[in-house]
């Protein structure tokens, strides 16, 4: 409790933080705005929302969990963070403890948001979409944000570098995806976080506009995918740090 | 207190820390000395369970630092004074400090202002100078009101009212029977404030004594002699060789002796009726004597050293 208590106060320390935050509100606004008012769109304001999370969002997820936890290997606190928490998992614990309600309550938020911001904007052709669809989608969005965020904290530890960290995560988000697809390999691409992430966002059976496909599974079992994810990348990170000097 | 047994770390094939064996005992100052690279900071690390040893033991109150359930109450350190995020202020670091190990929020305002730093509270530590970091470190070191304490250089970058401040603070805080484990590589500064001193040198343990006993152990004394005749030098320093004493011949017209008092060195110069342009007896400080002990243990040292015995 005690080292979830002082990240908690670190995460809100820092003038990054709330820089991340504050783009990403703009950012989903600014896009669930433009795409609801141009007349071509056909997408329902859920879509909107998911599309919002994945081409945006998630990104400032990762440069604010790669930030708050690489960031102390740039900076050197990691040496003092250990120093006051020298059961190193513990440290490891805390700091997810702190980023998965906050990036939960983010994408829950900005979920919303997207779908507040274009309801009213768009034309009489589109679908509307069902309280229900909002709540499940801006809860969707939450775990995924919640859960990516986890995910990067693993991947931080495990490379001690923002650089690493990003890249290796965008790799795996953007680029795994054309990999697979252009070897044929669509059924194993529901499996890759990112479109895993896409998938609770959607619900089952939806057309999933990254694959092609429908979703083959449901939102548990898609958190589950993202939850093994992160079982791997915390499990690395946690390695390395039990091992590595400080 | 502080127990190392047969503390060793290595880095690649090159042994940062050699076997090291010490206790560091309440109540006292200890001082920890040693030339660049010669492993005081990784065996402070050591202590901390921020490097792992290659082996041996590195226990505080018996215990490995990281079994220690609230070790900032039991253990406080300033080792890397800029190990901070720079974008955090001063105050809220202090504050995530605390929090991390239970320790009350109103103790930040108290350390604040005991290091001096209540002005510069709400400042980001980046726009810090060394010696504001080094009074934050300190500050970070005291605020959990630990046993046991551990200084790497803290006199670092500090104005001279920092450096006497820190001087009483070390021995106040060793005076209330706290553990004080200080690291320099100036003998000058640990002789005003430590009671025990550790000497390491590339790792190994070079000495570990009360400060007086080594003081006595490593302070060589020794007479110099001038004298005008090149013939007279020559037989004076044959006879007092034979005598049993150590005798350099440094330059010219001069004569250095170990070993015999500077009254037998005059009674034999004047047994053979040479004649002297001076006879005087000098004492090596302490400073010299801690350079003679290291001097073969110099990582990144010059390697003709002056001497001025
Ligand atoms: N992570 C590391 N990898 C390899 N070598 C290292 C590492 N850390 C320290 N060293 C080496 O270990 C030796 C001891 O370093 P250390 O910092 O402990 O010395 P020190 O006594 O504190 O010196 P100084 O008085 O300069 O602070 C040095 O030769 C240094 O180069
Ligand atoms: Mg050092």
């Amino acid at each position: 409790m005690a080292a979830t208590h002082a990240e908690w106060t670190k995460l809100w320390s820092v003038r990054s933080t709330w820089w991340c935050l504050g783009s990403a509100v703009v950012l989903m606004a600014g896009q669930a705005g433009l795409t609801a008012i141009s007349e071509s769109t056909d997408l329902p304001a859920s879509r909107i929302a998911v599309d919002g999370v994945f081409y945006l969002v998630q990104f400032v997820v990762l440069a604010l969990a790669a930030l708050f936890v690489a960031g102390e290997y740039a900076t050197g606190s990691i040496r003092s963070t250990l120093q006051w928490v020298p059961v190193r998992r513990r440290v490891l614990v805390a700091k997810c403890a702190v980023l998965a309600p906050t990036l939960f309550v983010l994408g829950v938020v900005l979920a919303a948001l997207a779908i507040a911001v274009s309801v009213p904007l768009l034309n009489d052709r589109v679908p509307d979409t069902s309280i229900g669809e909002a709540v499940r989608t801006a809860l969707a969005a939450g775990a995924y944000c919640a859960l990516l965020g986890m995910f990067t904290v693993g991947v931080s530890v495990a490379l001690r570098s923002v650089a690493g960290a990003l890249t290796v995560t965008f790799l795996l988000l953007l680029v795994a995806p054309l990999l697979l697809g252009g070897m044929g390999l669509v059924a194993a691409l529901d499996y890759l976080p990112g479109i895993a992430g896409v998938n609770v966002m959607l619900g089952e059976g939806e057309p999933s506009p990254l694959s092609g496909n429908p979703v083959p599974y449901n939102e548990f079992a898609g958190i589950g995918v993202l939850a093994g994810w992160v079982v791997a990348a915390l499990a690395a990170g946690d390695a390395v740090l039990r091992r590595r000097d400080a | 207190m502080i127990t190392l047994r047969s503390l060793t770390k290595r880095y690649g094939a090159k042994t940062v820390v050699d076997d090291l064996t010490f206790d560091v005992e309440p109540g006292t100052v200890t001082g920890f000395l040693g030339p660049n690279g010669a492993g005081k900071s990784t065996t402070m690390r050591m202590v901390l369970g921020l490097d792992h040893p290659t082996s041996g033991l590195a226990l505080v109150g018996g215990r490995p630092y990281a079994e220690l359930p609230h070790p900032l109450r039991q253990v406080g350190a300033l080792l890397d004074a800029k190990a901070l995020h720079p974008g955090r202020t001063a105050e809220k670091n202090l504050l995530a400090m605390a929090r991390s190990n239970d320790i009350p929020d109103r103790r930040v305002g108290e350390l604040l202002e005991q290091v001096g730093l209540t002005e510069a509270a709400r400042k980001r530590t980046g726009a810090f100078s060394l010696g504001m970091s080094q009074r934050l470190g300190i500050a970070g070191a005291l605020l959990g009101d630990p046993k046991v304490l551990m200084f790497d250089e803290p006199v670092n970058g500090l104005d001279p009212d920092g450096v006497l401040w820190v001087r009483g603070l070390m021995r106040s805080l060793a005076a209330e029977g706290r553990t004080v484990l200080v690291s320099s590589h100036l003998m000058s500064e640990m002789q005003l404030t430590a009671d025990r001193l550790v000497v390491i040198g590339k790792g190994r343990l070079l000495a570990d004594a009360p400060i007086e006993e080594f003081i006595a152990n490593n302070s060589v004394s020794a007479v110099h002699v001038r004298l005008p005749d090149a013939g007279d030098r020559r037989v004076l320093a044959e006879r007092l060789r034979r005598d049993g004493a150590e005798v350099e011949l440094p330059s010219d017209g001069e004569l250095v002796v170990r070993d015999m008092p500077v009254e037998r060195v005059g009674d034999a110069a004047h047994a053979l009726g040479v004649r002297l342009h001076g006879l005087s007896p000098r004492t090596a400080s302490l400073e010299q004597a801690y350079l003679e002990l290291t001097a073969s243990a110099v990582e990144y040292g010059v390697s003709e050293r002056a001497l001025g015995v």
